[in-house]
């Protein structure tokens, strides 16, 4: 029963986790340097530097493995605990939306959305605040950059701003 | 004599009206960024960073370095009236300076404050002036065998400070060196780890980069938070500390300005750490330790001097060697590097206007923040009565502008994004990301000089130890990587870790 509790704990044990993440990313990019030649101690390649950050990333990587299998860790869920994790999962998901429709839709048509969504969507403030704010503060923005900084905002397929 | 020159001919740069004015700019910038919990002087600069193309590289650097000095000055507001740091280096305000506050003295703690930055903020001027240049001097018979060394030691000291585990903190490092190294080899010029991207062949920029991972991900933080303001509302009265605050501050001003100035010259500190040591040098020495932590004037005298002298200090190793000590350096190396400067030792023989321009415009700058500090601090409490929920979209819109018009690609804006999403995670599993952003800028140099020390001694690694300056350096550092695993040394690290490393 207690080995049972203890398997749950450390597959759940977010350090073990982020070690992983890193001895993969590690590995990753030893292969990179050993692709893009390591050239000799003499005169060394493009890959040289990276190969021996890989191998020392994987080094850092095992001894944080290491320290979350024997010392253990927090799980994921305890570091989400007593937070409202909701407001920062829906900011994420407003700007990965917005990420894909800046450059169809361009500057003004996308930003206007994004900030009536951040502002009504993830802490919301009163609609007689979210509507002037969403709407001037893109608007003077772009106005600055355009006229009086001559820097062109992406305009989209409307080619609007 | 030939400093008494060199700084009235830089007086003559920093007193031009569009010097004054960026000057202005540059420290109300701070102030503001300083005052405000949640956007500190990293996300401030980074955003500013394109816009100092526009004029004379004098005017866009003399802007930067005010946000920076600036917002140590307007973090230890935040800190006293509301008990949340304005930014990272006043952390150690709030203890005392809150106290103080809540006891009816928050005038004395903000005045005490203010002058003590003023006089460690002039002092670390002057010792800039005279220690620059024979620095400087010294610095050129430097080969790529010492830079290499000591951006290492740079990279350690700071994964060292950095708080939680130090492997964590060098995992870090080491991928920030990785992205560093993105987009073309500067030797051979093959590309690395572009993936076919016509984006990367340049690398990845810095601002999306510092941006997302210091500006996006402190949102995300901040927005899963309730942040409680516990903003003092009596008015604040009697500015000026009394004779006896005079009297008690003098010691941990000066100590404070010295501690700081020397902590801040070191690869790898920096204001942050420099606040720290100075409160716990004070609480050391004082005679009525029990004090501190209910409202003691030297736990706030001490701490806002150190971090201040600690700012002018970091500008050292970036103006005579050109290594950025700090995160906040690295993007000042960003703003030389923009206007095709290279900072290092030649700049002061071939740009004495630039240095010493940008010195004496701390001066300047260092006067303005008495001013706007002092007289002005109502209307830096009215803004701290702005609600985070409207001020998060504003944060966000000005990111994602600043990060566009870094480089007019939309591609930044998603790679600031990603950074952002990124940050927020690391931040959460307790990955700090100073060291990767430090790592990040100082990753291309430190290649280059390890790869050209390697090709000059032809693959003798003895090079990095048998000329003393690299020797000292390896060593220095090889003890900190080491010091963690004894048990006294890991107990005096997390005594001074830093929760960010600017």
């Amino acid at each position: 029963m207690s080995s049972d509790n203890n398997v749950k704990f450390r597959l759940n044990n977010s350090e073990l986790w982020g070690g992983l993440i890193g001895l993969a990313l590690g590995i990753f990019v030893i292969w990179s340097g050993l692709k893009l030649k390591l050239g000799t101690i003499n005169d060394p390649g493009s890959g040289y530097v990276l190969f021996y950050t890989g191998i020392l990333m994987c080094l850092f990587a095992t001894s944080i493995i290491v320290a979350a299998i024997t010392e253990g860790g927090a799980s994921f869920g305890s570091r989400w605990q007593n937070v409202r994790w909701n407001r920062p999962l829906l900011l994420i998901a407003c700007l990965t939306a917005f990420s894909f429709a800046l450059d169809p839709l361009g500057f003004l048509l996308s930003t206007v959305p994004l900030m009536v969504l951040l502002l009504r969507v993830v802490d919301p403030v009163r609609w007689s605040l979210t509507i002037p704010i969403a709407v001037l503060a893109p608007l003077g923005m772009w106005w600055v950059l355009k006229r009086l900084l001559l820097i062109q905002l992406p305009s989209g397929i409307f080619e609007i701003g | 004599m030939d400093t008494l020159l060199n700084v009235a001919h830089g007086f003559g740069v920093a007193l031009l009206p569009i010097n004054l004015l960026y000057c202005f700019i540059g420290v109300f910038i701070g102030t503001l960024v300083g005052v405000l919990p949640g956007i500190g002087p990293i996300s401030a600069m980074s955003l500013l960073l394109p816009v100092t193309l526009s004029g004379t590289p004098e005017s866009g650097i003399i802007m930067m370095a005010g946000i920076y000095y600036g917002s140590m000055y307007g973090g230890s507001t935040t800190s006293i009236l509301v008990n949340i740091p304005g930014e990272a280096a006043s952390v150690v305000t709030c203890i005392d300076g809150h106290q103080m506050a809540k006891q009816g003295r928050a005038g004395p703690a903000l005045g005490i404050s203010a002058f003590g930055s003023f006089i460690a903020g002039t002092f670390a001027l002057v010792a800039l002036m005279l220690v620059a240049p024979s620095l400087a001097s010294v610095a050129i018979a430097f080969g790529p065998a010492e830079y290499f060394s000591l951006m290492a030691l740079g990279l350690v000291v700071l994964t060292f400070l950095t708080q939680g585990s130090m492997a964590k903190a060098l995992l870090m490092a080491c991928i920030g060196i990785v992205l560093g190294l993105i987009g073309l080899d500067s030797i051979t010029a093959q590309p690395r780890l572009t993936f076919g991207r016509l984006e990367l062949i340049d690398g990845i920029g810095l601002v999306p980069v510092v941006m997302g991972l210091f500006g996006v991900a402190e949102v995300l933080l901040n927005t899963e938070q309730v942040i409680k303001r516990d903003i003092i509302n009596a008015k604040i009265t009697q500015l000026l500390p009394s004779k006896a605050d005079w009297k008690a501050s003098a010691g941990p001003v000066a100590r404070g300005t010295v501690l700081g100035f020397f902590l801040g010259i070191l690869p790898g500190g920096g204001a942050v750490v420099a606040s720290f040591a100075s409160y716990a040098l004070e609480k050391r020495l004082s005679k009525t330790p029990e004090r501190f932590g209910h409202g003691a004037i030297e736990g706030v005298a001490g701490p806002e001097s150190a971090n201040n002298a600690a700012a002018g200090g970091a500008f050292i190793p970036l103006m005579t060697l050109g290594i950025p000590p700090n995160v906040v350096m690295a993007l000042l190396l960003g703003a030389f590097v923009i206007h095709g400067l290279q900072p290092g030792p030649l700049l002061i023989t071939q740009n004495p206007g630039l240095f010493w321009g940008i010195v004496a415009s701390m001066y300047i700058g260092n006067l303005m923040l008495l001013v706007l500090n002092l007289p002005m601090i109502g209307m830096w409490v009215q803004l701290l009565k702005l609600p985070y929920n409207i001020l998060f979209p504003l944060i966000i819109l000005f990111t994602i502008i600043g990060v566009y018009c870094s480089s007019n690609n939309v591609f930044d804006v998603y790679i600031m994004i990603a950074f952002g999403v990124i940050g927020y995670f690391m931040r959460k599993l307790g990955y700090e990301p100073a060291p990767l952003v430090l790592a990040f800028v100082l990753g291309p140099m430190l290649e280059n000089n390890l790869r050209k020390s390697l090709i000059l001694s032809q693959g003798d690694l003895l090079t990095f130890v048998q000329r003393p300056i690299s020797a000292a350096c390896l060593a220095l550092a090889a003890v900190l990587l080491v010091g963690p695993l004894l048990p006294s040394l890991r107990k005096k690290r997390e005594l001074v870790a830093l929760d960010e490393g600017a």
